[in-house]
């Protein structure tokens, strides 16, 4: 026990600096997949028919394929074509893109779960289509929205463990050659998932106290039957 | 000669091939209470979204006072800001309290400055003797109390005429009672109003005319006494003895 603690207090320093750009990577991600997510799922609900299959086009590639070879094609192939991307933006890229995919059906279930009436309603006391979307429709999907997006959040703190494969200096990346050069891989291995946990059980406390705080009678997130 | 306030020419409406409305044409004069009876499916709900272009119709024309609302090019948002609606479901914005529910359309639409607005909301809830109610959320209302809510919501944007689309169908029969109260006392007020119901016994007593629709089409208008006792039509006869049969003391049709 000492021995683990002894080496645990050597590499924590090393891990959390990688620990830090794990979470810039998933904060960034995150923002990015709001960024083009949520405009994809108001095309896909409100879009008229010429939109949906760019929509789709989108959907199907960032889901029908695997996280790494989407990564790898962006670090490695895109180059070949002239495009190129340090590793950190190649990163944030991929991981954003492909958590848009995921966000926009999330937001597009949401939106379509505040009922219809609610749009006529808005239309009726002589609001815009965007205004009613902006005003009433996003506010009541946005709360709707929060369970299966924690999920979103949680997933993509562990995904961003992939971008070691493009030597990004994260958490996993530096866990594995702090592994190497002390021949101690599970000492290291269960630092890291000690750290992945703290950090999913910390944003799972702020994500609740999120949710608490927008709780709006009739939007008790479940704790309600209904 | 009074100048109508609404003018309903020949009015066509299909839902893919089914027509649903098939030439419907009337006047509303200012001040003017009508209620539309008839059963369910001869779409009395359609002309009451057609008139606020909730529903685009096909064909006909409708004039808000001398503006044509149907011709192409018209701000269909700033025609809805003249009409009221209130619905049968409610519909009120679930995430914002009773207050804001009322506010909303004033700071939005209208660009109220805030604090005038959740005063004028105040006054509307006043009016429809909600105001102990305004920080509660919908979810924690009665169906009577989500009405009068709605009514008040339409209100607040200053309407040239309210729209009433069944507001009590959706009611426990010792909840109209109240939002039929409020109706009758925006009526002699003199609001002009359109409503869509089935409440025999409000009609007679509030409505100026009585308009019962069968089958897409206006089969009969009179005043309440001309229809509920001497109705030269025998559909009108037939729906209205149909519905003396199944009236209860609470006036709620089943």
């Amino acid at each position: 026990m000492t021995e683990f603690l002894a080496y645990a207090s050597m590499a924590l320093p090393e891990m959390l600096r990688g620990t830090l750009i794990t979470l810039k990577l998933t904060v960034g991600a995150l923002c990015i997949g709001i960024l083009i997510g949520l405009p994809l799922s108001l095309v896909r609900v409100y879009g008229g028919k010429l939109l949906q299959p760019f929509c789709m086009a989108y959907l199907t590639l960032f889901r029908g394929t695997p996280l790494l070879v989407q990564l790898f094609v962006v670090y490695y192939g895109l180059p070949e074509l002239g495009i190129s991307f340090s590793r950190m933006t190649a990163a944030f890229l991929t991981l954003g893109c492909n958590s848009a995919a995921y966000q926009c059906e999330y937001f597009r279930g949401a939106i379509q779960a505040v009922s219809k009436g609610q749009m006529q309603a808005a239309r009726g006391i002589g609001m815009g289509r965007l205004q009613a979307v902006r005003h009433i429709i996003l506010p009541q999907a946005l709360r709707l929205v929060i369970p299966a997006w924690s999920n979103e959040f949680i997933a993509m703190v562990k995904y961003t463990a992939v971008v070691f494969l493009i030597a990004v200096p994260d958490l996993m990346s530096r866990a594995k050659m702090l592994s190497s050069q002390n021949f101690a891989p599970i000492q290291t291995y269960i630092l890291v998932a000690m750290i992945y946990l703290v950090i999913v059980g910390g944003l799972s406390l702020v994500l609740h106290f999120a949710q608490k705080r927008l709780t709006v009678p009739g939007f008790d997130f479940g704790q309600d039957a209904r | 000669m009074i100048k109508p306030l609404l003018r309903i020419k020949n009015l066509h409406k299909s839902f893919g091939k089914i027509e649903v409305i098939k030439g419907v044409s009337f006047n509303v004069n200012p001040s003017e209470v009508i209620v539309i009876i008839g059963s369910s499916g001869t779409g009395k709900s359609t002309v009451l979204q057609c008139l606020n272009l909730l529903h685009r119709p096909d064909s006909g024309q409708i004039f808000l006072q001398d503006q044509e609302i149907t011709s192409p090019g018209v701000d269909e948002d700033k025609v809805r800001q003249q009409m009221g609606m209130v619905f049968q479901e409610f519909n009120l914005f679930n995430h914002l309290s009773v207050l804001n529910n009322v506010a909303v359309g004033m700071i939005k639409v209208l660009k109220v400055p805030t604090v005038e607005a959740r005063q004028r909301a105040r006054d509307e809830l006043k009016k429809v003797g909600m105001a102990d109610h305004q920080d509660k959320y919908p979810a924690q209302l009665s169906g009577g109390q989500k009405q009068r809510v709605g009514i008040a919501r339409a209100l607040a944007m200053g309407p040239k005429v309210m729209l009433f689309d069944e507001p009590t169908s959706a009611l426990d029969p010792e909840l109209t009672g109240e939002v039929l109260a409020v109706m009758q006392e925006l009526a002699s007020e003199g609001m002009t109003m359109v409503i869509v119901s089935h409440e025999m016994g409000f009609a007679r007593q509030v409505a100026d005319r009585v308009i019962f629709m069968e089958n897409g089409l206006i089969e009969e208008e009179g005043t309440p006494d001309q229809i509920f006792c001497d109705p030269f039509s025998q559909r009108t006869r037939a729906f209205l003895s149909l519905i003396n049969q199944g009236e209860n003391p609470g006036g709620e049709i089943q």
